[in-house]
């Protein structure tokens, strides 16, 4: 392994697993914050440093449509995105997933327009939230390298065959500079194994994909996706096992800071989850028992260990970077409620949601969350959605 | 059929026959004399000349509800002459059902080859719409056989529906309707038949379990063992001596279903063969034609 | 007609990629087309097909039609599909696991090539991709019901076009994709009719040995939309072609070639009166048609002519 700890932008860290992958073709169409990862591919073809094909496609619509024919002839396939492009790529994923095609995908989280904004949220994410891909979700700039590595291995596996996003929130991770390890050829090599479909498109085997599903079929075809996709949790686990055997770095579905003994946790999804583990030390210090939930794997929702991961709390408070207009909660809160509604004893539920269109959370403002979350909760003021840091 | 209920409906028909339209003009007619009423398709992705089904419910007290297709008719009505043969338009029929058929066969012979507890009622609506309005097209002629067979509606409340669907050819089109709401043969069907019923293939439908992943299709061509011949109203015959041998009706079929026999004749596979009569029209020594199916 | 040798037919291979058992409309011209298509194309090929009648009828769980690899995802993004399996196989070649010699096709009818479909087809011609773009035009929009499309032409009723008391139908004049292909400065543009069943198969072969993108419009006649019985599918195509309304030409690397001259067109009206959906026009409208016939199939020739 290696163990000299470098210095590397988000984007390159995607672009070098990539290229440690050896993947065959990559499709994207440039959004911002993502250009970043696919001129970085682009370079590492035109140098010859990766053998693959770049298609500079016309829109995001194509790059998924493209993705989906390299990866049914058995191409490793790669493809990047932002918000807009997301929703552009939106029933291309469905049919990506529905096809079993294990594409690999980074989404540099990004709020939706109007107004436009290239910054980062998790608007994005949540539009794409039932599109049957396996979706997860990194923190820092070595989860991210490590995550889209692993990514290639859980989506290719026989048994799994789903497209897999890596959400890396933009700008605060695709663009910023920080250090990691990275691993060497021969280490990935012996990680990976090589990418078989067993149904890919061959004269030699001719098969149909995508045939339609009229009524007396379709629903027979819904089922076997939904346990496959449920079913592949096993794999995830597997893969990150094997990967921390690599490497010492460990990944779970539901990761935990402080949290054991917490009465209050505090939920977080992606980058902003660091600093809210300083807000956690701080309340530590002053003697308040206050833990941290990261939930990394969003999809498939990984119900078991997160209800293990809470069933301690008397409170959890919930922040989610979108909004659900008209809706319950932040769509991330809402699931929170439901995977725990069947439970008997469960914590009370406070939902926030705040970090906008590439708002910042500072340390003490993820300190006031979890205090007026505690207020709220002792108020019984447990069915509003707060938005935070609105101006008036 | 003075029953204080829902009168349910089942029309068969092929892709272009106008079952759909038969089924929509009996609802709006039923609407116009104060009744409540339904007509849909069964959507699919049949095409002209495959066999659909219409559905009707027709009820004297309220709105109706239930939106799932018919299943278990009052009444079947039966639009092109070779269905009877080829899908089980009885299933499901209620007892004391009634069956409604276009056919140019008589009523004793259609009496020997249905049965069941059901009334039987014979129009030849094909022979009727031909001469009223130039082509076989058989939905109004069929609506006039039903309210004979049914007296569900006055035959009168047909009038106006037609007349906003049809335009200038409303006038026909009630004519055929009125022909053969007059021309309609009732009897009653024995329960018994004469001789064993013939079993209709069911398709098999798969189970969640059998499918791949992906829904991925391997067996290449499968679609081989689905019958299209069905659909046909006509076939095409060769008249081997004037046939040159030269291959052209087999290059523009279609179904790519002609080819030669061990004689190196020309024929059509019948299983696939959906009547198109490309062959005929193409063939250039005039050796093929066509012929209505019995 | 074809000049061909009355025996020519027979030379055609009989097998057949398209397998029978396919739902298409009696009398379907586009079936046609794409099963005279495969036989040209022969076994080593991956077919990319857009949503359409041709997707729908060949195509229903747990059936197919298809004896070769075959793919279908959405509606506009046929092209973009066949550059990442054109992609694909280029790469997958080099580093030695695929047999560069499969051809990558990709079908799609005039709704989803020349409106929904035009960027996705426009970028991968652009892009340069080896594979061949086969639109098999019926004029409108059939799957769904006859919608008028961009290829439906002047007059024409459609569903969504309908002629009325104020109205002719479709008050626009055809798209010319081809000219749109040709724009792209790609090696092969041509079109064909299925009523021309060996120039079609020339053009899908000739298509086939070309090193990048190739275009090919194929006029297919539609009996059910475009109301007309389906034993005339045949001659309403050839009196398309007859008329000028629709003329075979191929555009070989800038070139133009006029594959059937009519030095004496026939009058629209032969076509025009054997459909359905031109019965309503009046003898000044027809006169229109006639008028802007002649026209563009003189600028086609002033092309041939002067060779681009």
């Amino acid at each position: 392994m290696a163990t000299k700890r470098i210095g590397m932008e988000g984007s390159f860290a995607i672009a070098e697993a990539v290229k440690l992958a050896n993947a065959d073709v990559v499709a994207a169409y440039p959004i911002t914050p993502q250009t970043h990862i696919v001129e970085r591919l682009a370079e590492l073809v035109a140098n010859g440093e990766l053998n693959a094909e770049y298609i500079p496609v016309e829109s995001e619509h194509s790059a998924m449509s493209a993705c989906l024919g390299s990866s049914a002839v058995g191409a490793r396939t790669f493809t990047a995105t932002a918000g807009q492009g997301l929703e552009l790529m939106h029933e291309v994923l469905y049919v990506a997933s529905s096809l079993r095609l294990p594409i690999v995908m980074t989404v540099a989280n990004r709020a939706l327009s109007g107004p436009l904004s290239v910054w980062g949220d998790h608007s994005d994410v949540m539009a794409t939230r039932d599109c049957g891909w396996i979706q997860i979700f990194a923190e820092n700039v070595q989860q991210v390298f490590d995550l889209v590595l692993c990514a290639f291995h859980i989506a290719e596996d026989p048994s799994v065959l789903f497209p897999t996003m890596v959400h890396v929130d933009g700008f605060h991770l695709s663009h910023v500079i920080e250090s990691l390890y990275l691993l060497e050829q021969e280490e990935v090599d012996k990680f990976l194994p090589k990418y078989h479909h067993p149904y890919a498109l061959n004269p030699d085997k001719p098969v149909t994909i995508g045939a339609f599903g009229p009524p007396n079929i379709y629903t027979e075809t819904k089922k076997p996706q939904d346990i496959a996709l449920r079913a592949s949790k096993k794999v995830i686990l597997q893969v990150w096992r094997k990967f921390s055997e690599l490497t010492g770095r460990y990944y779970s579905p539901v990761e935990s800071y402080k949290a054991k003994d917490a009465d209050v946790l505090l939920l977080v999804m992606g980058s902003f989850s660091e600093t809210a583990m300083m807000a956690i030390d701080k309340m530590r210090e002053e003697g308040q028992k206050v833990g941290l939930i990261r939930l990394r794997l969003w999809r498939p929702f990984p119900f078991d260990e997160f209800r293990q991961a809470v069933a301690q709390a008397q409170l959890l408070i919930v922040l989610d970077r979108a909004l659900s207009f008209g809706g319950p909660t932040g769509p991330v809160c809402s699931e929170i409620q439901a995977a725990l509604y069947p439970l008997e004893t469960r914590p009370k539920i406070i939902s926030f949601v705040g970090g906008l269109g590439g708002r910042d959370i500072s340390v003490p403002t993820f300190e006031d969350i979890i205090r007026r979350g505690m207020a709220k909760a002792k108020q019984g003021r447990l069915d509003e959605l707060e938005m935070i840091e609105v101006r008036e | 059929m003075e029953k204080d209920e829902t009168i349910e409906i089942r029309w068969h028909g092929r892709g272009g026959q106008g079952a759909v339209t038969s089924a929509e003009l009996l609802a709006l007619a039923a609407i116009n004399e104060g009744k409540f009423a339904q007509a849909f398709p069964s959507f699919g992705p049949e095409r002209r000349g495959a066999p659909v089904l219409a559905f009707n419910r027709i009820s004297n007290v309220g709105h109706i509800r239930v939106r799932a297709a018919v299943t278990n008719p009052d009444v079947v009505v039966v639009l092109d002459p070779g269905l009877i043969y080829i899908t089980d338009v009885t299933s499901g029929l209620k007892q004391d059902g009634i069956v409604v058929v276009n056919t140019p066969k008589s009523l004793a012979d259609i009496k020997s080859e249905l049965s069941g507890p059901w009334k039987l009622a014979v129009v030849n609506a094909t022979v009727i719409a031909r001469e009223a309005l130039g082509i076989p097209i058989v939905n109004t002629a069929m609506l006039g056989a039903l309210l004979k067979a049914t007296e569900i509606l006055g035959l009168e409340s047909l009038v106006e529906p037609i007349k906003e669907r049809f335009g200038p050819r409303a006038k026909n089109n009630i004519d055929a309707c009125h022909r053969a709401y007059e021309e309609t043969l009732m009897a009653e069907l024995s329960v018994v038949g004469q001789g064993p019923r013939k079993a209709f293939e069911t398709e098999r439908l798969l189970s969640w379990q059998e499918l791949l992943p992906g829904c991925v299709v391997i067996e290449a061509g499968n679609a081989k063992q689905y019958r299209t011949g069905d659909w046909k109203s006509q076939h095409p015959v060769w008249d081997q001596q004037r046939c040159i041998k030269c291959g052209i009706c087999s290059l523009f079929c279609p179904e790519g279903c002609i080819g030669q026999n061990k004689e190196g004749d020309f024929e059509a596979n019948m299983y696939y063969c959906k009547g198109c009569g490309i062959c005929a029209r193409e063939c250039w020594t005039e050796a093929i034609t066509m012929v209505e199916e019995t | 007609m074809e000049s061909l040798a009355i025996y020519a037919p027979r030379l055609v291979t009989t097998k057949e990629y398209l397998a029978s058992g396919h739902r298409a409309c009696s009398g379907c011209g586009e079936v046609l087309a794409v099963r005279l298509t495969c036989k040209a194309l022969g076994r080593n090929v991956i077919i990319v097909n857009a949503t359409g009648c041709m997707e729908i009828v060949s195509s229903q769980l747990p059936y197919t039609s298809w004896e070769v690899p075959w793919i279908h995802t959405l509606f506009e993004n046929t092209a973009a599909v066949a550059s990442g399996i054109e992609a694909g196989i280029k790469v997958l070649s080099r580093k030695g696991g695929y047999s560069q010699k499969t051809k990558v096709v990709a079908m799609a009818g005039d709704g989803g090539t020349m409106d929904i479909g035009l960027q996705a087809l426009s970028g991968a011609l652009e892009r340069g991709h080896n594979f061949i773009y086969i639109c098999y035009d019926n004029e409108a929009y059939m799957n769904t019901g006859i919608q008028r499309s961009s290829a439906t032409p002047f007059g024409a009723s459609t569903t969504t076009s309908p002629a009325g008391k104020i109205s002719i139908g479709q008050t626009s004049w055809k798209k010319n994709m081809p000219a749109i292909a040709a724009a792209h400065d790609i090696p092969y543009v041509a079109t064909a009719c299925t009523s021309y069943p060996f120039d079609l198969m020339n053009k899908v072969k000739k298509a086939m040995k070309v090193e990048g993108p190739a275009y090919i419009h194929v006029l297919s006649v539609c009996p059910t939309g475009w109301r007309l019985p389906s034993d005339l599918t045949i001659k309403a195509g050839r009196l398309a072609v007859e008329t000028g309304v629709f003329p075979l030409y191929e555009i070989e690397a800038g070139k133009y070639t006029l594959n059937f001259d009519f030095p004496q067109l026939r009058p629209v009206e032969d076509y025009l009166k054997l459909q359905g959906r031109f019965r309503h026009l009046s003898k000044e409208v027809v006169a229109q048609i006639q008028e802007r016939v002649k026209a563009e199939y003189a600028k086609l020739k002033r092309k041939v002519i002067q060779g681009s």
